[in-house]
């Protein structure tokens, strides 16, 4: 199945099984055995097969390399590490958003497309049209119903009017992505997807109906959480609580900071970008000018143009792409902070109560009821948390390691196609004037 | 490069002005001692007056038009069309005009006509002619040269152009004007001799300096701007180098992919200096043109210089000429101290005259040596100059080549370090293998 270098598959996630392996490279003895992986640069020499990729210092500019090399080779290695994958039963994916003009307001809904197998399913397929506010609408029930779960984050409701086109393209397709994450990491969720709220949102005709019912469908544990009477302090919050409290503070603060660097970094770009904008053209009027050296002034003029609307380009993933999924996963950590006071408080009820019990000093060896129930509620809380942060962290690592090797990509390309520009000129400018 | 002088007076000098009612003027030599007659001491001097003569006296028409058909430099057959000049002196008395002047030009001679007047005569406006090809047309109007309306509308228009010149106190009294009126036969070598088109090498050889100084210190001031910012972009990644490393300290599987992304940020802020610093190279390339641009004025102004001074020698020894050829005749047509005070007081004797005469004619003798090597050492310029303004030009293309290949190679090695070596290095090495979780061996294909 490995062949030569394939030409650029479409992007986003691949399974695995359709793929050959990403550093097979072209050569078919890929003799990769079953029991090790291949050093790093093993790897990357074979993958590269006869195409020199690792270029001595000051190569040739005679373009021997193709565009599509260091950019196809990281498309396949976006892999989709569902190893689940073959048991998945539910997917859901967000698109199409439409905008409504009504008398009182404007907005604009997406469809959600739904197929399943599972029972819960009256139909194996379903769409349907939500606005932000259902979304917002779900994942308050969500978090009310699932009050030991981590909940995932949705793009900020409010954007300032004025600053921000709430209807422009580049607006409407970043919500729309985030939307599509946050409904496929409830998917995801082996809990949260069996939600019937989650289910009436994703099946329901007529939501609103639905919403003014105030049907609280509540499991058990929601049920009881809720009436976790608050006030109780916890002395001391357990090691590994304490060690994801911890964790997600620096992680939060990492991230701002991060943020902050990247809109610093696009600020500039957008600088530098007006420079060159007015630095090509000035070649152009050179060339104006000009007898033999006018082919050759224009042509660098017009590579200079390319090199800036390539940069614009990049400049543009950084927003649409890098800053979104920073500033998720800072929501995400602040509602996680959350959940992580909520399972304190269930936890100091308990240890209250229990103390409560220990005083009394009574001789009823049995435990009495109420804080037998407390110290479920605290179990289950711990239980249910503690497989969410797992399934969080490996969700986490994935979603960073595309992002992370998305924006190299983002930037490989950018340097390709400014290579590109730039080689093209070099035959203009070492050929010959012929006679006029 | 330029023919062999036939009139010192004629060779690399400015537009020959012949005040009118001169012997060699020629037009309509009645015309001219009119003028004369209407007053001794302001002929030569009071131009308003001539314009207004000219105006009057002299009609000038585009009056036909006629297809023709010819070979051209190429000796390839054409098809052209000439139009009648005519020229018509009105005889004031009765009102009367009488044909003095007729001949047929094509547009090509007023364009020629029109180009020498615009080198010699830089400091005026010079009437445009119609256009060359039908521009501007709207919709059902031909576009065609050799439509009837077009050609009609063009006639008008050339007539138009020489009547402003006509008018014009300067421009009328050009001598080449003159003979594109009345001169059918060897006017176009006439006016080539003049040299009027290496003048224009030197005019349009100044425009180039100017302009070649101010696009190239545009180019640089801009250049600067753009390493400014650049170097702000590059700087500005350096801040993520300490924020990944940090964070790499609180994760365990990610660490050393984080750890690798913040020391290649690191890598990738430092890398600018030595970016810049070669890219000074190209602007210092760039420089020396722009001073070489001042270097090419010079000459220019060097060669402007001696055509001044060449003008100033030749308008004096005709200006001598004059005088002299007044004395013998006994003509005063131009205006002298002498002639005055002879008016005022009395004629001077025949000897003093005699005397004066001689003076003259050593001074011209002279003077026309003086011109004769002023002309030698003009010429002997020219040839030189433009030599070695060729070979400038040559260098300068294969410089300035070189240059723009060696900024080229500069980005292009730019773009290979960090889009095809290190970049993939980085995602390949710290990525592909510290993040993802070991290749599950069971989806390894051979």
């Amino acid at each position: 199945m490995a062949g030569g270098p394939k030409a650029l598959p479409s992007t986003g996630p691949h399974s695995l099984r359709d793929m050959p392996h990403p550093l097979a490279g072209s050569s078919s003895e890929e003799a990769v055995g079953g029991d090790s992986t291949p050093s790093p640069d093993l790897l990357m020499a074979r993958s590269f097969g006869d195409k020199d990729l690792i270029l001595p210092n000051g190569g040739t500019p005679a373009g021997t390399s193709s565009p599509a090399s260091s950019s196809s080779l990281l498309n396949r290695l976006q892999l989709d590490d569902d190893i689940d994958g073959e048991t998945r039963d539910l997917f859901v994916i967000v698109d199409d958003p439409k905008k409504h003009v009504c008398t009182m307001e404007t907005y604009i809904t997406y469809r959600i497309t739904t197929k399943s197998t599972r029972v819960e399913f009256d139909l194996p397929e379903y769409s349907v049209r939500r606005r932000y506010q259902d979304f917002d609408w779900l994942r308050s029930k969500l978090e009310e119903s699932q009050p030991t779960h981590l909940i995932p984050p949705l793009p900020e409701k409010f954007v300032v009017k004025g600053v921000v086109d709430r209807f422009s393209e580049e607006f409407v397709e970043t919500r729309r992505k985030a939307l599509d994450k946050f409904l496929k990491r409830i998917t995801d969720h082996p809990v949260l997807s069996f939600n019937e709220h989650f289910n009436v949102f994703l099946t329901a005709k007529d939501l609103n109906a639905y919403k003014k019912q105030g049907i609280a469908l509540l499991t058990r544990m929601g049920e009881s959480v809720k009436h976790v009477t608050g006030g109780y302090k916890l002395r001391t919050r357990p090691l590994e609580f304490a060690a994801i409290g911890d964790y997600l503070d620096t992680f939060a603060l990492k991230l701002g900071t991060i943020d902050r660097i990247a809109q610093r970094i696009i600020k500039e770009e957008i600088e530098y970008l007006v420079e060159l904008r007015e630095y090509g053209p000035v070649y152009s009027t050179w060339s104006a000018l000009e007898g033999e050296l006018a082919e050759p002034l224009e042509g660098v003029s017009a590579c200079i143009g390319n090199c800036s609307t390539a940069l614009e380009e990049l400049t543009d993933d950084m927003t649409e792409d890098f800053l979104p999924v920073l500033r998720e996963y800072i929501l995400y950590s602040d509602s996680m902070k959350s959940v992580l006071k909520k399972r304190d408080q269930v936890q100091a009820e308990y240890e209250a109560k229990l103390e409560a019990v220990a005083l009394r000093k009574e001789d009823r060896p049995k435990v009495p009821a109420d804080v037998e129930k407390c110290q479920d509620r605290m179990e289950c809380f711990n239980a249910d948390l503690k497989a969410d942060m797992e399934r969080w962290q490996n969700n986490k690592r994935q979603d960073f390691r595309q992002l992370l090797m998305g924006m190299a990509d983002k930037n490989i390309q950018y340097y390709e196609k400014c290579l590109m520009a730039w080689e093209s000129i070099i035959p203009l400018l070492q050929e010959k004037q012929e006679a006029k | 490069m330029e023919q062999a002088p036939r009139d010192p007076e004629r060779q690399l000098q400015p537009a020959p002005l012949e005040p009118l009612g001169c012997p060699d003027a020629g037009l309509g030599a009645a015309v001219g001692k009119e003028a004369a007659g209407a007053g001794e001491e302001d002929s030569g001097v009071d131009t308003m007056t001539h314009n207004n003569f000219w105006l009057k006296k002299i009609e000038i028409s585009v009056s036909e038009a006629e297809k023709r058909t010819g070979r051209n430099a190429m000796n390839m057959q054409e098809t052209y069309t000439a139009y009648l000049i005519e020229t018509r002196s009105v005889e004031h008395t009765d009102g009367q005009s009488v044909l003095t002047d007729s001949l047929w030009r094509r547009y090509s001679e007023f364009e020629l006509l029109r180009n020498y007047l615009l080198v010699y005569y830089p400091h005026i406006v010079v009437p445009p002619l119609p256009e060359k090809r039908a521009e501007f047309v709207w919709h059902k109007l031909s576009a065609d040269n050799m439509d009837p309306d077009f050609v009609e509308r063009r006639r008008i228009g050339l007539e138009n152009f020489l009547l402003r010149i006509a008018s014009h106190p300067i421009l009328c009294r050009d001598k080449i004007f003159y003979l594109f009126l009345t001169q059918e036969g060897n006017w176009k070598e006439t006016v080539n001799e003049t040299g009027f088109q290496l003048k224009r090498r030197f005019t349009d050889l100044k425009h180039y300096s100017d302009e070649l100084q101010s696009v190239i210190s545009h180019l640089l001031r801009v250049r600067a701007r753009v390493a400014d910012r650049l170097y702000g972009v590059y700087k500005v990644h350096g801040n993520y180098g300490r924020v990944f490393s940090e964070w790499s300290a609180i994760e365990k599987e990610m660490g050393d992919g984080l750890q690798s992304a913040g020391h290649h940020m690191d890598v990738y802020a430092s890398s600018i200096d030595d970016i810049l610093e070669d890219e000074e190279h190209y602007a210092d390339q760039l420089k020396e043109y722009l001073f070489y641009a001042e270097a090419l004025r010079a000459v220019c102004r060097k060669h402007e210089l001696m055509q001044y001074d060449l003008e100033m020698a030749a308008q004096d020894l005709a200006s001598k000429k004059q005088q002299c050829e007044e004395l013998a005749t006994g003509t005063v047509r131009t205006f002298s101290l002498k002639g005055m005070t002879t008016k005022l007081f009395g004629q001077e004797t025949p000897e003093q005259r005699e005397a004066r005469i001689k003076v003259l004619e050593e001074q011209i003798n002279e003077g026309e040596q003086q011109l004769k090597s002023k002309n030698l050492e003009g010429r002997e310029f020219v040839k030189n100059a433009w030599a070695d303004i060729e070979r400038f030009k040559e260098q300068k293309n294969r410089d300035l080549k070189e240059a723009l290949i060696s900024y080229a190679v500069m980005q292009i090695s730019m773009c290979k370090k960090w889009g095809l070596t290190v970049l993939p290095r980085l995602i390949l090495n710290s990525w592909a293998q510290a993040v993802l979780p070991p290749w599950p061996p069971k989806l390894l294909r051979l």
